[in-house]
């Protein structure tokens, strides 16, 4: 969508005062496209003013975000109810008010008894409400804060609330959607005097500053990752002036600035730790530097200090060509789109050309003012991290790795088959299985170049329709010689009375160009077949990024039966379907 | 002297009226918009547009424009 370009730079400004804000929103919103993402706000305490800080937000990450407020301290009925409404995301936010009336003047005389029995009361509560928002795309979990300072060496309301926390924590673990936010860390971060107004406190229980409410919506909108308006995979890193100090061809590698003690060299090697922990996060680690290639790779091997090594990079581009093409040529060949791709760079020169050639990456740069070096690496971390990872991102580079060295072998086979078979690939077709619901969810959210109708799904979803006697999820995994791909491959399908409607295809595209798409139809149409049904049918609706699967009935041999809606649809008889041959690939039962 | 302009086109901001609409007796019996949650918004805005820390006892009471008006006159002629 196209937002007032104008508007959005003044929307943008740092303290901005509270009038001009809500004028520049309702304006901005006003010539907008109708809302594309909803969150609702469940809350202990007055914070009807967060909805206009989260809308602000939301418009800055290029979204039109529509913000619905629960009733007071009703978490389970709002999770209940807002679900049921379709609502994307959920805030939770107790407050610790809640507990008791001035409670933090109260805390030193409750009895373990009573905390216990509170505590018990918190977890079931909390545990229901995250039970009946499983259908959430996200439960943001503010946590309990003080309001009042703390006595030196904590009291018994750090105490309280620090166990209570601990009960959220762990109550929210058994549920794939729920992230928590840190709230004290949140105040610290505003500053307790400008974070909390005691005034509106008192009188209408509304203990934050507008400040505070502006950074907290900050963080829920990274932490959704704009609301699924973007994902980041890779970093691409430049070497001198960022990965160590000072210019390696002059330096050299005994004279560049890096190690754990000296300054500056100690500001570098804690950014390496950084990257090091984002590589270890899932992140895909990219060099591109003008350099010669021996040097930087004599820097990685000599260098005692380097935390980096060879085997943390995914891919080099180390060369004297512009890095506008071997940003375009790194997303080629990690096969994930530019808008994937965060760029850090010392130079104001190659940081201006990537931002006005390629406008799509996100670029930093490494400032000249190097204590500033730091708060640049907490944003990189942040944009890349600030909604949780799951197991199977952090395995991410081993992966993708596995694919590189799959594509380095394929050049000595005679042909392209004999290649396939020497991988001795399997493919797993898995029929509704819930343990995979957050990956499934998680693959598609990711997936974009392969997905035929760019339909998402939410958690919630897939439970409700692997559930459900009228549709099945299939989750496809794939493994080869060279260790296992994962999860790789969705097919929604719903049932009529004798047909099987294909509702979405999505697949990762680190399995492309083997006919994992093809093989795994079998049991997806011998399962259609066992329940009577007889026609295939099928759409594929047109997004800016899946081009490359435009043709993918037709090539599956489904009859293409005209556009309605935008949709071009396809049917078939499942009996007359010449199922494509993939005779290198063995399909792998449960 | 305060700023008039300034101070309707704050209440019109925060109250989601057409500055047209603010006038001498707009008070929240007037405008419908004008509840006890845009009144806390209402003070938060006035104090960054003129710069002024308004007091506790003041806040929740300055519900009309005459008083806003005659509030900020004393805090910022002090």
């Amino acid at each position: 969508m196209t937002l007032d370009a104008d508007r959005l730079k003044a929307l943008a400004a740092p303290g901005l005062p509270l009038a001009q804000t809500m004028k520049l929103v309702a304006e901005i919103e006003d010539g907008a496209p109708p809302a594309v993402a909803s969150l609702a706000i469940s809350a202990g305490s007055t914070i009807d003013l967060l909805g206009l800080f989260l809308r602000k937000h939301a418009l800055l990450a290029g979204v039109r975000l529509s913000v619905r407020q629960g009733q007071f301290d009703d978490p389970v009925g709002d999770a209940e109810r807002f679900a049921a409404e379709g609502v994307e995301h959920l805030l939770i936010a107790p407050f610790f008010d809640l507990l008791a009336p001035a409670f933090e003047a109260q805390a030193g005389q409750w009895s373990n008894d009573l905390i216990d029995a509170r505590e018990a009361e918190i977890r079931a509560r909390y545990r229901l409400a995250f039970q009946k928002g499983a259908g959430f795309r996200t439960i943001f979990l503010a946590d309990f804060h003080r309001f009042g300072a703390a006595l030196p060496g904590g009291d018994a309301t750090d105490l309280i609330l620090a166990r209570f926390n601990v009960a959220l924590r762990e109550e929210a673990a058994a549920f794939a959607n729920v992230r928590r936010i840190d709230m004290s860390a949140l105040v610290a971060e505003v500053g307790r005097s400008a974070a909390l107004d005691p005034r509106f406190y008192l009188r209408n229980r509304a203990p934050y500053s507008a400040l505070l409410l502006d950074a907290w919506a900050r963080q829920i909108t990274a932490m959704s990752r704009n609301y699924g308006a973007q994902f980041r995979k890779a970093l691409v890193l430049d070497c001198d002036n960022t990965l160590w100090g000072g210019v390696l061809g002059e330096d050299l590698v005994a004279g560049v600035k890096l190690g754990p003690h000296d300054y500056p060299g100690a500001v570098y090697w804690r950014a390496q730790q950084v990257f090091a922990d984002l590589r270890r996060e899932g992140v895909l680690l990219c060099l591109c530097s003008k350099n010669n290639p021996q040097d930087v790779e004599e820097m990685f091997a000599a260098h005692p200090d380097m935390v980096l090594t060879q085997a943390d990079i995914i891919l080099k581009k180390v060369n004297w060509r512009e890095k506008v093409d071997n940003l375009r040529e790194i997303a080629a060949e990690l096969n994930i789109g530019l808008d994937s791709l965060v760029f850090l760079d010392d130079s104001d020169f190659e940081c201006e050309a990537v931002r006005s050639q390629l406008p799509m990456v996100s670029v930093f740069q490494t400032p000249a003012n190097l204590p500033a070096y730091l708060g640049v690496i907490e944003q990189i971390r942040s944009l890349f991290l600030a909604g949780g990872v799951s197991q199977e991102s952090r395995d991410k580079t081993e992966q993708y790795r596995q694919r590189a060295d799959a594509l380095q072998s394929q050049q000595s086979f005679e042909s392209h088959e004999a290649y396939l078979a020497s991988l001795k690939m399997t493919v797993r077709v898995t029929r509704n299985d819930a343990a995979q619901v957050a990956r499934i969810s998680e693959l598609s959210q990711k997936s974009n170049q392969f997905n035929l109708t760019t339909r998402r799904y939410a958690i919630g979803d897939l439970q409700a329709l692997m559930a459900s006697d009228d549709a099945d999820v299939w989750s496809v995994e794939v493994a080869d010689r060279f260790g296992k791909a994962g999860l790789t491959g969705v097919v929604v399908v719903r049932y009529g009375a004798k047909t099987a409607d294909i509702e979405n295809v999505l697949m990762s595209c680190r399995v492309l160009g083997r006919g994992v798409e093809f093989a795994l139809w079998a049991p997806v149409l011998d399962a259609a077949l066992a329940r009577g049904c007889e026609t295939l049918t099928a759409q594929f609706v047109a997004s800016t990024k899946n081009a490359q699967v435009a043709d993918y009935y037709d090539r599956l041999g489904l009859t293409h039966m005209g556009e309605v809606d935008g949709a071009r649809r396809y049917a078939h008889a499942i009996e007359g379907l010449a199922r494509p041959p993939s005779p290198w690939i063995q399909l792998v039962d449960d | 002297m305060i700023d008039e302009t300034a101070l309707k086109q704050t209440l019109a901001a925060v109250l989601g009226v057409d500055p047209d609409a603010i006038t001498e007796e707009s008070s929240s019996d007037t405008l419908e918009s004008w509840d006890s949650l845009r009144h806390m918004n209402l003070v938060l805005a006035l104090e960054e547009e003129f710069g002024v820390s308004i007091p506790d006892e003041e806040a929740a009471n300055i519900t009309s424009y005459a008083l806003i008006k005659l509030v900020l006159e004393e805090l910022t002629a002090a």
